[in-house]
Parts: C-alpha cells; structure tokens; sequence
C-alpha cells in the first residue's frame, strides 16, 4: 500500500473505493451462492437502485419496472450458483440480466418475442462474466464512457440508444429510421468504436 | 469474417441485436474457442454494463425491497414494528382522545340542556310572578275540600292569559302528558297546551289575550304524549271561573 501514499489523495481515495468494492462483490457473490439469508437484501442495496433505472429507462413505466426487477434478482438469485465469485463482475451481470427482462418485455409488447427470448435468456448466462474486468462499472471508467458517448453524432447516439434501450436489430433500426442497412450498420459500427476506444484508454490509464 | 471484423460486432452480438446469420456465425468461432475473441467478449459486455448504468437514477419504491426477499423466503423486518407500534399508540391516543371528546360532549349538552331548562324555569316564575302582581289578574281555586284530589289555582288575565299553579297531581304514566283545557261558556273545550309535572306539582301558563268573561272553565286531563284536539280522558282538574 505504499504507493496509494505517492498518489494525490483523491485518486488513491478512488483506487481504494474500487478495491474494496470489488472484494465487496466478490465476497457477496460467494454469500449468495451459500445462501446467506442477508446476502440478497444486500445484492439489492448494492445494485436495486441501478437496475431499477435501467429497467425504468426501458418500460417507462414504474409497475412494470418493479415486476422486472424482481424477476432480475430472483434469476440471479436462482442462477449464481454458476457464477464465478473470484473472476466475475457481479455488477455487470445483474444490470445485463436487468437490461434483458426490460427488452424481454418490450418485445412480448411489440410482439417481437418469439426468437428475442431464447437469445436473450443465451446472453445472459453467468459464465459469460467470468473473464469480464470485474472494475466495468467503477465510477471513473462509467464517467470516461458516458464523457465519449455525449460526444456521438445525433444519429449514433440514436442508434445506440435503439440498440441499448429498445433491443434493436440493425434491420429494424433502419426501418424505423428510415435509412439503408448499410447506413444504419456504419452509424452503429463507428458509435461502438469510440465508445470502445475510450474504455481501452480508462483501462490502461 | 476476420476476428477484428467479428469483434466489431461483440456489443450487438452480445445486446442480441444481430441478424440470425451474423449471431450464427460469432457463435461458431466462439465455440472453437478463440482466446482473443472470449476476452473482446468480455470487453463488450463490460462496455454495455457501463452503458446500461447511463440511466438516470431512480429510487425504487421501498415495498419493493420487501417483497423480493419476501419472495425468496427472506424474512424482512425493517422498520415495520417501529411504524406497528407508533400505528397501535397513535390508535390508543386516538380512542382516548375520542372517549375524552365523547365525554365532554355530553357534559356540554348537560350542561347546556340544564341552563336552557333553568333559564326556562326563571322566565315561567317571572311570567307567574307578573300575572301574580297585576291587578287585572282574577284568581280562582279548585279542589278545596276533597279528600285528595289535585288542588291549585287558575289566575286569568286579559292580556297574559291563563296561569295554572296545581299539585297533588295524579301519575301521568308512561307515554302520556298533562293537556290544559280552557272551556268557554256554552263551548267545546278549547287545547291550551301541555305540560309535565315536577313531583305532582304544576305550573302551566297560556299566553296571550283571552277572552277572561267568556271562559266558563280551566280543565286539565291526561293524554297521549302528542296531545289531543279534545279531551279523551277523565277531567282531574275543573276549575270553575266565576262571573
């Protein structure tokens, strides 16, 4: 711990806030897989708030947010047994398995179910997160990401937030916006590139 | 496809935003497990992590919290026994509030019953005493004489009207009332109003003109409650007025 006494004190403040996060969630992952009691109530202190705004941005609709949160804590609650407590990002997973039961819906609305659910329900698996950077959603990198995305073009902020926040496809973008495929695919392929090199950077900084 | 080109793609494949060709086809080269392709994997899902979390922040409603551990067999006390037991005191002050207010009502109305009743005593023994005084009163008695019959007087007077003082009353009975009765010369009996006794004695006045000459007689019965056009029971007072 030496070198946090080099840093100035805010980043070495922040380094350590991560650092304990981190072994917060990796502890908690192991109290959820041993069925701790006061495990869950304490997932959902940590990650309800996020996922129940995530769902909100999708539904738009505070009823429907609350059913999809807890069906996102009790399909992570039923699932974790498979989650990798020492490698994977907890919080990741959660906000994915939120963002998918949000889109779940919308497309049983929309009626665009059918494929969408299996797919979903495929991506969300807990082995998917065990090689992922458990620090995804330290507060720095999330504000460098959201810094580069306010940074898009309108129309690659639009199909982000199509992809993101409606479960688009690139077809169905370029339908509802009235642009050809190929158009829509260079709008999506360019957003996702900043927005990529800008977490490279915040990993390597 | 290259992997860099494969990649590219990651964030969609992993937002389950591709054409079913171009899923197909990451799903075969994952499967043959490229290492460099799991770990861009892994960058994309931390990336759409980081994007979901854009969301403006909302504060879930507290019941929420609540019935997600309730549905995973959690037992969830909270805070709920401080707010069981402020709900049974605030109930508690409340029904004593209530019965403390109940109380004092009636107390109120008592009170307020005995001063009406009080005040309209004082204006009857005012009323009485003016007729008394008045020189323009005529008196007359009845009963004098007999073995126990009611006995008072009747005081008349043109303007005022007709003042009855009686004791020795008998029982009205349940349901029933003193009726005054004032009984011209040659007339029906006329109604001059009801009225209670107060342990067999009586005050009753009629007030206004009267026709003193004419009045042959002041009778009272017992009637029902409601009163009667024309006497239906025995006369027990009858006072004669003399000429």
């Amino acid at each position: 711990m030496l070198f946090l006494k080099l840093l100035p004190a805010g980043l070495a403040f922040a380094i350590l806030q991560v650092a304990l996060r981190l072994a917060d969630d990796a502890n908690l992952a192991r109290r959820l897989k041993a069925r701790e009691p006061k495990a869950m109530n304490d997932l959902y202190d940590r990650y309800g708030r996020l996922a129940y705004s995530v769902i909100c941005r999708i539904v738009r609709n505070p009823s429907t947010a609350e059913d999809l949160v807890q069906e996102t804590f009790l399909r992570v609650w039923n699932r974790v047994q498979s989650f990798d407590a020492e490698r994977g990002a907890l919080g990741a997973w959660v906000l994915t398995v939120a963002r998918n039961r949000a889109i779940d819906h919308l497309r049983s609305v929309d009626g665009r179910m059918e494929a969408g659910a299996i797919e979903l329900d495929h991506l969300e698996r807990p082995g998917l997160f065990a090689k992922l950077d458990s620090a995804a959603l330290a507060m720095d990198r999330v504000r460098r990401l959201k810094s580069a995305f306010d940074k898009l073009t309108p129309t690659q902020r639009q199909v982000i937030e199509l992809a993101y926040y409606e479960g688009m496809s690139q077809s169905e973008m370029a339908e509802r916006l009235k642009q050809p495929l190929g158009t829509v695919k260079t709008w999506t392929r360019s957003a996702l590139k900043i927005l990529r090199d800008e977490l490279a950077e915040a990993a390597i900084a | 496809m290259t992997c860099q080109e494969l990649q590219e793609m990651f964030e969609l494949y992993a937002l389950g935003a591709l054409e079913p060709e171009e899923r197909t086809e990451i799903e075969a080269h994952l499967a043959r497990g490229c290492e460099n392709c799991g770990q861009a994997l892994a960058n994309a899902l931390a990336l759409n992590a980081g994007v979901f979390s854009f969301a403006p922040s909302i504060k879930p409603p507290g019941r929420l919290k609540r019935r997600l551990l309730t549905s995973v067999g959690v037992h969830y006390p909270g805070w709920g026994w401080v707010w069981a037991l402020g709900a049974v005191c605030l109930l508690l002050v409340a029904a004593w509030l209530g019965v403390e207010e109940r109380s004092r009502t009636y107390e109120l109305a008592d009170a307020r019953r005995a001063l009406l009743e009080s005040n309209g005593e004082r204006d009857r023994l005012t009323q009485a005493l003016q007729f008394l005084s008045d020189p323009q009163t005529r008196p007359a008695s009845f009963g004098r004489g007999q073995t126990a019959p009611p006995r008072g007087y009747v005081f008349l007077h043109p303007q005022m009207g007709v003042l009855l003082i009686a004791s020795n009353l008998p029982a009205a009975g349940a349901g029933k009332t003193y009726e005054m009765w004032v009984i011209p010369k040659g007339g029906t009996p006329q109604p001059a109003g009801l009225f209670q006794s107060d342990g067999m004695r009586a005050l009753h006045i009629l007030s206004g003109p009267v026709d003193v000459g004419a009045i042959g007689t002041v009778a009272v019965t017992i009637e029902p409650a409601a009163g009667s056009f024309t006497p239906t029971m025995p006369i027990i007072i009858a006072a004669p007025i003399g000429s």
